[in-house]
């Protein structure tokens, strides 16, 4: 879907990125990740050339982006960013409209996705269609520059930082809300961030960049537990990582079938963490957790040993 | 906070002091023989008696009573009691041309006491209108009843009056001159504008021109006024003598052409500088979702950046416009006309109320012009601040 073929970006003598070649499957969320100034920023503007690469070659479904002109790519294209860039001047409304206006949609058109996006991000069409960015919390500007990124409905997304602004706990439900609306919506999506833990959350495909080239890319599970080098060991958080890879987890599996054992007292949900079950038995001082359904029907149990030990994938 | 709460109004309170002690120790009015001759100061307490001054203390004091305990209801019988008082100057100046001035030839000045008691009052109403949270539009109709108390009491007793019989000799000047006034502030505000806002993209476009640019506007400001008229001349002479269709036009030495070119010079600054950094200003975070929406130059301009940059611009326009305003009055002494023309003829003949006669209206245009574009930024300004 996107492809970046030995891609460079000089900006006079200085090298921002160098040399990286990068493939972004259809339907799959793409996270770039690294410290400031690596170059993660610098390679998702060159996808919708507001900035023009040196070197090599970057494809859109196999067409090279410069065959566009830069609206006509820019258009077909989400793209949220860290302050939301929403226009202060501008209704909530007349911001998601934005694009769909700018590619000529009937007016009751624009209006009925309009609406249907608001829906789609929990804003009330009533309260929030006539108010302006300022009187919007950092979490409901953000999700309506995640509506805007939508409305002509792109197959492509690109997010550069959009919650970097955000309080922790706004921050994590807004992920959360993202990768539900990813399971439902399958668009391709290039995301920039330099949180590794929201990074590993959301990613299919994690990117670590440093100094303008990639250091290494593949899944969070693969990254974490064979890092390439020191630098994406002290990036994942080193003796931290076994935490990480436990938050990526679900209980469902690790947890044995239930035995003719007592339940244990303390309960912990399937779609829960490893990393949370783990928390729990700390806190309980309990060896043993009864695995619940949505419904707190016992499905299974999770035991410490089985917890820490060897793992079921492989 | 503590203030307004339970305390004293302090800002109402010394007003209030010190506007009646400008109007029981300064003369009120001024009586003069005739137009040349200076004119014989009064106090209050010297045209209605001691005891008559001292009743006149009685609406100050309830003011100051007002002011001590600024509650919501006392505050709005002080508002009431302000334009009930600035209603009164008029007819305190009836009362002394009924009383004061016999002979026909003979005129009333307006005397320091009023002056200072019209400008502490109006203070007084924009402190009182702050207060109590008034809208703009309610503001300016505060001013009617005073405005109709003067043009009742100038109608029938203010005959002597010296600024009405200066502009009863003068009404078909006046208009005239009030015409030209406003015809050359419009034309060199409106050049300006259009050319100030070319500059400031230009700027925008090239880096070297805003360098030069701006040195040679801050340049231009720094010439004093008269100075500038006097250097417009030789060249402008020169060129209506040597080129046909420029002198064909009127274009001379004095008069309005360089008049409207010097205009034109000091207007420029304020208004290339505030376009400039209005534009310049537009968080670029927004420009920069704007363009990677898919929006061209184009529209990014017309649809982003200037609208978010029009308060600011309008901003500059009021600056500029109040500014050349002044400044016009200046241009009467080249012979380009406007209200400058009585305030340099009453220096010439020592008749202060004729330059009164030019000084006024100046004054008014310029508040006026602040007010209604004021008015219009808060307007434009969609959905309050960023």
């Amino acid at each position: 879907m996107i492809d970046l073929i030995h891609v460079t970006k000089r900006f006079g003598d200085a090298v921002a990125v160098d040399d990286i070649s990068l493939s972004v499957a259809r339907g799959e969320l793409c996270v770039l990740v690294g410290t400031s100034g690596c170059g993660k920023s610098t390679t998702l503007r060159m996808i919708n050339r507001l900035i023009e690469h040196s070197e090599g070659e970057i494809h859109i479904d196999d067409q090279q982006i410069r065959a566009f002109r830069e609206e006509t790519l820019r258009r077909r294209m989400g793209y949220a960013i860290q302050s939301t860039g929403l226009f202060p001047h501008w209704t909530v409304a007349r911001n998601i409209g934005l694009v769909p206006r700018l590619l000529k949609w009937p007016k009751a058109k624009v209006q009925a996705r309009v609406e249907e996006l608001m829906a789609l991000l929990g804003l009330a069409m009533e309260a929030f269609a006539g108010k302006y960015p300022h009187q919007l919390s950092g979490g409901q500007a953000q999700r309506v520059g995640v509506a805007r990124a939508l409305a002509a409905d792109p197959d492509i997304l690109l997010m550069d930082e959009p919650f970097g602004a955000l309080d922790p706990i706004t921050r994590q439900s807004l992920q959360d809300e993202l990768r539900e609306l990813q399971s439902r919506l399958h668009k391709t999506i290039v995301f920039v961030t330099h949180d590794m833990d929201e990074a590993l959350r959301l990613a299919d495909h994690l990117v670590v960049m440093h100094q303008g080239r990639i250091v290494q890319q593949g899944r969070p599970l693969a990254l974490l537990r064979e890092p390439a080098d020191g630098f994406v060991e002290s990036l994942l958080g080193g003796e931290d990582r076994g935490l990480k890879e436990a938050a990526l987890l679900p209980v469902s599996q690790r947890m044995l079938p239930l035995g003719p054992r007592l339940l244990a007292r303390e309960r912990i949900g399937q779609h829960a963490s490893l990393r949370e079950a783990l928390s729990v038995m700390l806190w309980r001082h309990a060896e043993r957790l009864t695995v619940v359904d949505d419904d707190d029907l016992p499905v299974g149990e999770l035991s410490l040993r089985r917890l820490v030990g060897v793992r079921s994938d492989e | 906070m503590r203030l307004e709460k339970s305390g004293p109004n302090v800002v109402l309170l010394s007003l209030t002091l010190v506007a009646l002690a400008a109007w029981l120790g300064l003369d009120t009015v001024s009586v003069a023989a005739n137009r040349i001759v200076p004119g014989t100061g009064y106090r209050v307490d010297e045209v209605i008696g001691a005891g008559g001054a001292l009743a006149t203390a009685l609406p100050w004091l309830a003011l100051a009573g007002f002011a001590w305990r600024p509650a919501r209801r006392h505050l709005l019988l002080a508002l009431v009691l302000v334009v009930l008082m600035l209603s009164a100057l008029p007819a305190w100046l009836a009362l002394s041309a009924v009383t004061l001035v016999d002979a026909p030839q003979a005129r009333l000045g307006i005397g320091a006491g009023i002056w200072g008691v019209l400008f502490l009052l109006l203070l007084a109403l924009i402190e009182l209108r702050t207060r109590l949270v008034l809208s703009r539009l309610l503001g300016w109709a505060l001013l009617l009843p005073p405005l109709a108390s003067a043009a009742l009491c100038l109608a029938r007793w203010l005959e002597p009056l010296a600024l009405w019989q200066e502009y009863r000799g003068r009404s078909g000047q006046f208009l005239g001159a009030v015409g030209e006034h406003l015809l050359l502030v419009g034309v060199a505000v409106g050049a300006s504008l259009v050319l100030g806002v070319g500059l400031a993209l230009a700027m925008r476009r090239w880096p070297g021109v805003q360098k030069a640019g701006f040195g040679m506007l801050n340049f231009l400001q720094t010439i004093p006024s008269i100075a500038l008229f006097g250097l417009l001349l030789a060249p402008l002479a020169w060129l209506s003598a040597n080129v046909d269709w420029l002198s064909a036009l009127g274009v001379s030495g004095i008069g309005w052409a360089p008049a409207l070119l010097a205009l034109v010079g000091y207007s420029l600054l304020p208004m290339v500088r505030n376009t400039f950094v209005a534009l310049e200003a537009v968080n670029p975070g927004v420009i920069d979702a704007a363009r990677g929406m898919g929006m061209s130059r184009g529209q990014v301009f017309r649809q982003v950046r200037l609208p978010l940059a029009l308060p600011v611009i309008l901003e500059g326009i009021r600056i500029t416009t109040v500014q050349a305003i002044g400044l016009t009055a200046v241009a009467a002494l080249i012979g380009a006309g406007g209200l400058g023309t009585f305030i340099f003829q009453g220096l010439g003949q020592a008749a202060m109320d004729l330059v009164l006669l030019g000084a006024l209206p100046i004054l008014l245009l310029a508040l006026l012009v602040d007010a209604l574009l004021g008015a219009l930024t808060d307007i434009l300004r969609p959905g309050g601040a960023e």
